[in-house]
């Protein structure tokens, strides 16, 4: 039996039988270790080759977030209805003790939603919260009944091809009747440290002036994550009461005092946003992150105190640090929503 | 004096934080050469840097009597920081943090020093935008603190015009009653109460923030939580350490008011005390300080009687040979000091009437363990009784360190024909559930006295109240009137009249832990 960190999505077993072979796997497992659950964590995926790498991914997030994993490979182009499934478990060290979370994983073959919602419904730890990770692309019609369920919705707008589309299914989503669940989108949790980084410049009284005269706002960022860039300047906006202006194609913000904030979004090799300034006339607050860099340089010149520089935590990029930060921080995000309807123009 | 509510809303923070901000301050630590300092508080000032949880522009500027430059000071510290940090010392950041150290020389007793320091100050509020804002740290040896209140009131930077000043007392908080009022007074010369930040470290650990969280977070504890219910309390502090170089405070000191005196009638607080009207600091000390009110007096002869006082002969720790107390380095061969106390408290409230709070402390015993546990009354002995078993109580462990987590013991039917009934538990362990390590607690106090979040800190009253209820206790061990000081062996847990004293509650025993 596979305990350790693996790739292979297990052993495969009958799907009525999931539960009882898991229970084998405990046995055999022994009183060694230790099976833990603090929620269920479901990842939907149509990409077969995605299986491996979700499979590692479960065991990173297992090692700090002890889960039942449920992995659903959905394969639509398969002809023939049909489902298989796998079980593994995930075995860490903590503490002078090992933790083992279980992965059961799934292949659905065929189109039908009912055979999604049927195979999360029967597999879940009971009582704990669903965190649904939805890889693929959103497709309608929604599916009420298994979005109900669900507590945590996560996705990552930064993968969507089409993120206007996808946005407006996601807004679909959280206004269907009965669904309560915490938008959590993987591009939004990955700008934290950037927030929080902008954020502290203004913790200072004598630099908290400053926001209101901001005039121009400049993002780098890299191929592929303008609407990561979007993303901040809605919060920005939102944070500051601009409104959206746009004349002939171009758009700018209109502050509360009606004065003009110009942004520019600058494409450039590197994290997946590098830089941001915040201008106020010859006052600049400005991170920087070099590429693989752990920390972010921020720096603020002019105006009426001394400039400053130092090192603030940027977070690391992969994929799995920023599930865990959002399944680490818990919560709702009461600003992404209104940051999503600030930037909606500019995604078409 | 402004306080950290004076400030405007920084819209940026919205969403981001759900406790108060810190803010940009110089933090002076007094002792900065001591011990605390390197293995507690600069690596938590690392740890909050690190996390991006500390103010941008902090400032801290260690006072201390030997002569050294900046540079050692700061390279001292990261030698300690590298040995005592929770999370590895990084390269690139190091130097950023080590870049807001700054060390200033003095002797506690000259107040030109102070003068200096102030100049110094406001040299770094101009240069690092800190406004003004100080928050002193008073780590010196506690017969340092009247000097060094005095100092900082005739120089004074107890005061400012621009931003808060706060203090931060390191326990001990006096060494008995007209001693705390003493050193309270003298603090309150120069600082308010809302400025004053008594820290209790086991008030920062997780397990002890949880026990709100358990008791007024789940409906199903606080519904059973009371005499009608429980049976009885223990609350247990246990360590295998000796005095190690800690004798000669150790022995003017003593478990009672090392140990008791603050730490674990805070958690007896924590576990006895009436939901608060709200989060709030005062809100919570006031429903602690009701329960300190609420405790009997044990004096004079039910000192001998509630009390049990006790010192470590020689024995085996961890399969080491250790000698006896008395034989232990710069101690003396008639001390009487104790290194164990057990005792019977009691809450005269409606809550807690007739349920006695058994208490025990003590150095040199098997393990090192801190836990709450609630011990439930019996089922009546009717459905069951024909099997001929006795059936175990329940009881609802919360352990504060080490493996913190929550347990409930109750029983189960072993599988089989025949009923016979085993205790089982249910185990909650904050390891297990969440990977991730817990800050340290010196990292969540020192961050809530930046924000002026007292919540986690003793108010004066709580301080004053324990000294009533220990001095007590103090009194008749004096007099004699509370009896002989008891003798166990180093690796035991603890002298045979501690567990006469419990048993004489309905037969209970000490928990095997």
């Amino acid at each position: 039996m596979e305990t350790a960190v693996s790739i292979s999505p297990g052993m495969p077993v009958e799907i009525g039988r999931i539960e009882k072979d898991l229970g084998r796997l405990w046995e055999e497992i022994g009183d060694s270790k230790t099976r833990a659950s603090l929620i269920n964590l479901a990842i939907y995926t149509e990409k077969e080759s995605d299986v491996s790498a979700n499979t590692e991914l479960i065991s990173k997030i297992a090692s700090e977030h002890a889960c039942r994993a449920i992995l659903i490979y959905a394969n639509r182009e398969a002809e023939q209805p049909g489902a298989k499934a796998w079980i593994n478990a995930h075995c860490h060290a903590v503490n002078r003790r090992e933790i083992c979370s279980e992965q059961i994983t799934f292949q659905l073959d065929g189109r039908s939603p009912a055979a999604l919602s049927n195979v999360v419904f029967a597999h879940l730890d009971s009582d704990l919260p669903l965190c649904f990770w939805h890889q693929a692309p959103f497709r309608e019609p929604l599916d009420s009944k298994l979005w109900r369920w669900i507590d945590r919705l996560i996705f990552d707008s930064r993968t969507w091809d089409d993120p206007a589309a996808q946005l407006a299914i996601v807004r679909r989503i959280a206004g269907l009747s009965g669904v309560h669940s915490v938008l959590c989108d993987l591009n939004w949790t990955r700008l934290l440290s950037l927030r929080q980084g902008l954020a502290q410049f203004f913790d200072n009284s004598c630099a908290l002036p400053y926001l209101e005269k901001v005039d121009r706002v400049e993002i780098r960022h890299a191929p592929g994550s303008k609407v990561s860039a979007l993303l901040l300047l809605g919060w920005l906006a939102g944070q500051l009461g601009w409104q959206l202006d746009s004349v002939l194609g171009r758009h700018s913000f209109r502050a509360p005092d009606r004065s003009e904030v110009a942004f520019e979004l600058i494409e450039s090799d590197g994290p997946c946003i590098s830089s941001c300034r915040l201008l106020a006339g010859k006052t600049e607050f400005r991170l920087d992150r070099a590429e693989h860099g752990k920390f972010f340089h921020a720096t603020k010149t002019g105006g009426h105190f001394d400039d400053s520089s130092q090192l603030l935590p940027a977070g690391r990029d992969r994929i799995e640090d920023t599930l865990l930060v959002e399944l680490g921080r818990g919560g709702t995000h009461p600003l992404y929503l209104q940051s999503v309807g600030i930037i909606e123009p500019l995604l078409v | 004096m402004p306080t950290s509510n004076d400030h405007a809303e920084n819209p940026l923070r919205e969403g981001l934080l759900s406790r108060s901000m810190p803010e940009p301050c110089s933090l002076v630590i007094f002792g900065a050469t001591g011990d605390l300092t390197h293995r507690k508080l600069v690596p938590a000032l690392y740890n909050l840097a690190a996390d991006g949880n500390l103010p941008p522009s902090i400032s801290v500027v260690g006072f201390a009597r030997r002569d050294k430059s900046d540079e050692q000071f700061r390279s001292e510290l990261e030698e300690a920081a590298r040995k005592f940090s929770r999370q590895k010392i990084n390269d690139e950041l190091w130097p950023n943090f080590a870049g807001s150290i700054f060390y200033h020389r003095s002797e506690f007793d000259n107040l030109a020093g102070y003068e200096s320091l102030a100049k110094r100050l406001d040299e770094l509020d101009a240069h690092r935008g800190t406004r003004g804002n100080r928050l002193f740290y008073l780590s010196a040896g506690p017969d340092q603190f009247p000097i060094i209140l005095e100092n900082l009131r005739k120089s004074g930077l107890n005061k400012s015009d621009k931003g808060w000043v706060r203090i931060i007392v390191e326990k001990p908080f006096g060494t008995d009653l007209p001693t705390a009022i003493e050193l309270n007074n003298m603090v309150e010369e120069a600082f308010a109460e809302r400025d004053t930040f008594r820290i209790d470290h086991y008030l920062g650990k997780e397990t002890a923030q949880n026990i709100m969280v358990l008791r007024f977070a789940n409906a199903i504890f606080e519904q059973v939580w009371n005499s009608r219910y429980v049976d009885h309390v223990q609350i247990t502090a246990s360590e295998p350490l000796g005095v190690e170089g800690r004798a000669g405070y150790y022995d003017k000191s003593g478990a009672m008011r090392d140990m008791v005196q603050n730490h674990l009638l805070q958690l007896l607080c924590l576990t006895a005390m009436e939901p608060p009207t709200d989060l709030t600091a005062d809100a919570i000390r006031d429903e602690k300080v009701k329960v300190l009110r609420s405790l009997r007096r044990i004096s004079g002869a039910q000192v001998a009687k509630s009390v049990v006082r006790a010192q470590y002969a020689a024995g085996f720790v961890n399969g080491k040979e250790v000698v006896g107390y008395r034989d232990e380095q710069n101690i003396p061969k008639d001390s009487e000091t104790e290194t164990y106390v057990a005792l019977e408290a009691n809450v005269d409230n409606w809550r807690w009437a007739g349920v006695p709070f058994f208490i025990r402390v003590g150095k040199r015993l098997p393990k090192g363990a801190t836990e709450i546990a609630l011990h439930f009354k019996s089922v009546p002995p009717v459905l069951f009784r024909q099997t001929g078993q006795s059936i175990d109580d329940n009881v609802l462990v919360i352990r504060i360190q080490p493996d913190e987590g929550v347990s409930l013991r109750m029983s189960a039917k072993l599988p089989g024909s025949s009923m016979r009934i085993e205790p089982v538990k249910m185990d909650f362990h904050y390891g297990t559930s969440f990977g991730k390590a817990t800050p340290e607690a010196y990292e969540r106090l020192l961050l809530d006295a930046m924000a002026g979040d007292a919540t986690l800190f003793a108010r004066r009253d709580e301080v004053e109240e324990a000294w009533k209820f220990v001095d007590a206790i103090r009194a008749a061990w004096e007099s004699g009137e509370g009896g002989p000081i008891a003798f166990y062996e180093a690796g035991s847990w603890g002298p045979s009249e501690a567990d006469e004293l419990i048993k004489r509650h309905n037969g209970a025993a000490w928990r095997r832990l």
